[in-house]
């Protein structure tokens, strides 16, 4: 097969590697033979991420990027000597999990080494009396959980994308699980590091519960999005297993009313593991079935953990609710939450149509909270073709929220796939931004952001160039995504 | 999902599409009615390209429990690409007549059809049953790779899936011929993966001896049942198989068949039945048959095993835990030996791990299979037992793979009639 048949959508920036034989083989010198491959079956596998953008281009027979190498590297010395090579040789790396992400992150838009992380698929410690858990990164998601369910803990991150995603790629984009009201996001989960900066230093950021040893350089590298540097290792919190849930559903009359009833709650000081706002449409959406809930907004709670904790929770969840319209829809709602959460077929199905859609997350503060939901929904809608855009608001915190939002239509006459979708993501981005949000909740940057970055940053981000050329001089490290304008459409 | 389930699906975006201008109905209309002139392809085909193209374009959410991706590690052997890759095929945007290209055709046949892809597959798809649709075009083209040729050679020559019949070597191991009177209760079916462990099949043997069940094995008459010829779609040879077995299965008169083979327990039902051809006969795996002898008291286990065996974990065969849905016979045989410890394997039931040594991917990429195998007995060790309980040659055989040479004496890997007869 001629990998050129297949058409590639970020070629501009592709370097040029010509030794590559060369390389290939002294890549195979310290990796060994199995470790690398240039076959066309193994780089076919590396030319997308999970972008809902790129499953249009994957059934139009499209390519996203396209790498010139992959390797599997199984020990932290041999991602050390993989990053001086690139280095010696100018060559671009990209580091590579599970490919769930949905920003391009993992995207090898310049070409150049993939290294995958999969190998690095180790539990390595539990320790019960710190209530931690530490393992290799490349570890799955499902796979870290199913583990820990089993020695009766939890690690209390369970993105939509358990079954698909790595510890790594969480530490690389932010994260957030669908449970991150009571146990956090990644953020405030990790507790130590191991990571292999571009040049190929190998670092570690040791577990500490808190400290005061300066700045929290660790904290750069959560939200570094491979970079910065390669994470191989890293701490968790993790927590016994939850000894009851209670499952709770209110529907509102507006959005409004649902923010204020969420917000007391938390106000107590009370985090239900999981609180989801769904608006109307969405409502509609999963809900159609329940009474209470017609054209209303749902909101479904789940208190765990402490039995007479949990009950105490429970009982001020509901005062908050009632005293805010809240009608009770019973423990149904929740329970096809739960039953559904990870049965993700949209994807599957809307590329056959040439639909284009996908889903931007955003954060803000809690007074600003119904206004960025407002202003979202009205300026995607006046995009010509545009035909949904609908929303929940999936985490909260006591000083505001992230919201999720879905938009979905054709791109008009003469308008590809490509400039709809970045016309609708702009949309979304602006209005946020407008209206006093954050861009990102937990999906992060990648490609698809880093034209907002500017905007979103101010000044800093110049602060932050510059720590990534001291750390990363030759740009090696998965160039184009955060600090670099690959969609050419940054607003002023 | 059919049509009405799609509909209610839908509903909800029914009053948002009415909001549409007009010309961005018509295109929608225009996208909704050209799918399959866009993306299917153009003459005859057997491939499934529908749900190929559902499971190529979802976020792979079954990966975390796809064996031969765990083995592998690498993103190329990953469910949702595999799909891409027979897609790919299908409509000839990589042309499998080329012989650069083998290195796609194989991943059609890197599987292990373990189906835990089933149990978390928003669709309930089985990975293998797609691929399988590809196997059929590929086999059509006349591009069926060598190493399943090989395999098809063998059936043709010895009738088993060795390069010799199997079934002639039970004198040298000392295995009873039993032939048919016409009259039996039951068959003993014995695999000829089963051949390979004689002291299983003694066991077997002897467990029904000892329950006065009259059966027959019929060694000289024995064929395979076909099974490789499934896994690599060869419908004429499954088809000559059926037949046999059909005939040999008859002439032995016996109410019920009870192979010691999950393998053969599925193709003898539902596999011959999907080419239609129907064994009026009740056809179920030993361990089922054994459990119904120990309830109606027929044999009775009193003798302590020996000491060294007394600590055991499960391997749940994938065929009996997912295909035949029986996780609860072999836990009452073990249940029913005295003092035995057993402890679970964090992955058991119908949440098992496979050995690797199933479907069409030990043939394909015997490295792989043998990691597979590996990652298992990882599983299997954590447990802190060193004896590993099975009820399936093929997994007994993987399993083996799987152990390193210098620690095959440290575990063992035991049928588990090896282990009841022990106790009889
Ligand atoms: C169906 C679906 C549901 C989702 N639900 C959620 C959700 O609930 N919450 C959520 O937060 N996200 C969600 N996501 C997004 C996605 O799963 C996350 O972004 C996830 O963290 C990516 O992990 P990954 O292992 O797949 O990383 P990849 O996609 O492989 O990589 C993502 C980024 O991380 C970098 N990277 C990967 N590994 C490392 C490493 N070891 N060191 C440094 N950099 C690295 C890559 O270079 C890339 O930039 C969802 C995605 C899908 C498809
Ligand atoms: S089998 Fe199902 S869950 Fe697995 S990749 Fe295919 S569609 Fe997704």
């Amino acid at each position: 097969m001629n990998i050129d048949d297949f058409e590639l959508i970020y070629k501009n920036n592709r370097k040029e590697i010509k030794n590559k034989t060369l390389i290939k083989t002294e890549l195979s010198e310290f990796l060994g033979e199995k470790n690398v491959s240039i076959k066309n079956a193994d780089l076919l596998a590396y030319t997308r991420d999970s972008s809902l953008i790129a499953l249009n281009w994957t059934i139009q027979g499209k390519i996203a990027g396209l790498p010139d190498f992959i390797t599997w590297p199984e020990t932290k010395e041999q991602i050390s000597k993989i990053l001086k090579l690139a280095n010696k040789e100018k060559i671009p790396v990209i580091p590579y999990s599970e490919g769930s992400g949905v920003v391009g992150g993992s995207i090898p838009i310049y070409g150049g080494i993939i290294i995958d992380m999969k190998k690095f698929n180790k539990i390595l410690e539990i320790n019960d009396k710190n209530l931690t858990v530490t393992a290799q990164t490349g570890i799955n998601g499902m796979n870290l959980e199913r583990y820990l369910n089993s020695k009766g803990y939890t690690s209390g991150h369970i993105p939509q994308s358990l079954y698909t995603s790595s510890l790594g790629g969480w530490i690389a984009h932010r994260a957030a699980g669908q449970f991150s009201t009571k146990y956090g996001k990644i953020e405030d989960i990790v507790m130590g590091m191991e990571v292999i900066l571009p040049l190929g230093e190998i670092i570690k950021f040791k577990p500490i519960a808190r400290a005061a040893t300066g700045p929290q350089l660790d904290k750069m590298f959560i939200g570094g999005e491979g970079t910065l540097g390669i994470v191989t290792e890293a701490t968790l919190k993790i927590w016994p297993y939850p000894e009851k849930r209670t499952l709770i559903s209110y529907s509102f009359p507006t959005i409004e009313d649902s923010f204020n009833a969420t917000r007391e709650i938390l106000r107590e000081n009370v985090y239900p593991a999981v609180i989801r706002i769904y608006d109307v449409h969405e409502t509609d959406r999963h809900f159609s079935e329940v009474e209470n809930a017609k054209k209303r907004v749902m909101t479904v709670f789940v208190c765990e953990g402490n039995k007479k904790l949990v009950d105490v929770e429970e009982a001020i969840t509901r005062e908050m609710c009632e005293k805010n319209a809240g009608i009770n829809c019973g423990t149904g709602p929740v329970e096809h939450w739960f039953e559904t959460r990870f049965r993700v077929t949209e994807t599957s199905t809307m590329s056959p149509y040439k639909l284009v859609y996908d889903t931007v997350e955003v954060a803000s503060l809690w007074d600003r909270a119904a206004r960025i939901y407002h202003s979202v929904v009205e300026a995607t809608d006046r995009i010509k073709g545009n035909l949904l855009i609908t929303a929940h608001v999936s985490h909260f915190y006591a000083n505001g929220v992230g919201t999720y939002f879905t938009f979905g239509g054709v791109p008009p006459k003469g308008v590809s796939d490509l400039e709809f979708y970045q016309e609708c993501w702009d949309s979304i981005i602006k209005a946020v931004l407008e209206a006093g949000g954050s861009i990102a909740h937990h999906h992060g940057i990648g490609i698809n952001r880093a034209h907002w970055m500017k905007k979103e940053w101010g000044t800093a981000i110049n602060v932050m160039k510059d720590i990534k050329k001291l750390l990363d001089p030759s740009n090696i490290l998965n160039p184009g995504k955060i600090y670099e304008d690959i969609w050419k459409g940054g607003v002023e | 999902m059919g049509a009405f389930e799609t509909l209610k699906k839908y509903k909800w975006m029914i009053p948002l599409l009415n909001k549409a201008d007009r010309d961005i109905k018509s295109i929608l209309m225009k996208n909704m009615r050209s799918k399959e002139k866009n993306f299917y392809p153009e003459g005859e085909y057997k491939a499934d390209v529908d749900n190929l193209i559902k499971c190529m374009l979802c976020p792979n959410m079954c990966r975390f429990d796809c064996g031969t991706l765990q083995a592998s590690q690498t993103e190329s052997m990953s469910p949702s690409y595999k799909a891409r890759i027979g897609y790919y095929l299908t409509i000839g945007k990589i042309d499998p007549t080329k012989e650069e290209n083998s290195d796609f055709i194989d991943f059609m046949y890197k599987c292990s059809n373990e189906e835990n892809c089933k149990i978390w597959c928003p669709f309930g798809f089985s990975v293998v049953s797609l691929l399988e649709t590809v196997r059929d075009d590929l086999n059509s083209k006349g591009l069926t790779p060598d190493y399943c040729k090989e395999q098809i050679k063998k059936l043709e020559e010895s009738n088993t899936i060795e390069g010799y019949n199997i079934y002639d070597t039970y004198k040298e191991h000392g295995i009873e011929n039993i032939e048919t009177e016409g009259n039996d209760d039951v068959f003993y079916y014995i695999g000829c993966e089963s051949m390979k462990f004689p002291d299983v099949i003694k066991a077997n043997i002897s467990i029904l001896q000892k329950a006065g069940v009259k059966f027959s094995t019929n060694l000289e008459k024995k064929v395979c049942c076909g099974g490789p010829s499934f896994n690599i779609r060869d419908s004429d040879t499954a088809e000559k198989f059926a037949k046999k077995n059909q005939e040999l299965i008859e002439s032995t008169g016996a109410k019920i068949i009870v192979s010691d083979c999950p393998g053969c327990v599925l193709t003898l039902t539902k596999r011959y039945e999907s080419i239609g051809i129907k064994i009026e006969k009740k056809i179920i795996h030993i361990v089922e048959y054994i459990k119904q002898l120990l309830e109606e008291g027929k044999i009775n286990p009193t003798k302590n095993v020996p000491v060294e065996l007394k600590k055991v974990t499960i391997h749940d065969p994938c065929l009996i835990a997912r295909n035949l849905n029986d996780t609860a016979s072999i836990r009452a045989i073990l249940g029913r030996i005295q003092d035995l410890e057993i402890v679970e394997p964090i992955y058991n039931k119908e949440y098992v791990h496979c050995c690797g040594w199933s479907g069409t991917a030990h043939w394909a990429d015997r490295v792989l299979a043998i990691k597979e195998a590996s990652n298992r007995i990882d599983e299997l060790r954590e447990t802190g037992a060193e004896v590993f309980v099975s009820a399936c040659p093929l997994c007994e055989l993987g399993l083996n793979y799987g152990i390193n040479p210098e620690e095959k004496e440290k575990f063992k890997i035991l049928d588990v009639s090896e282990l009841l007869v022990k106790s009889l």
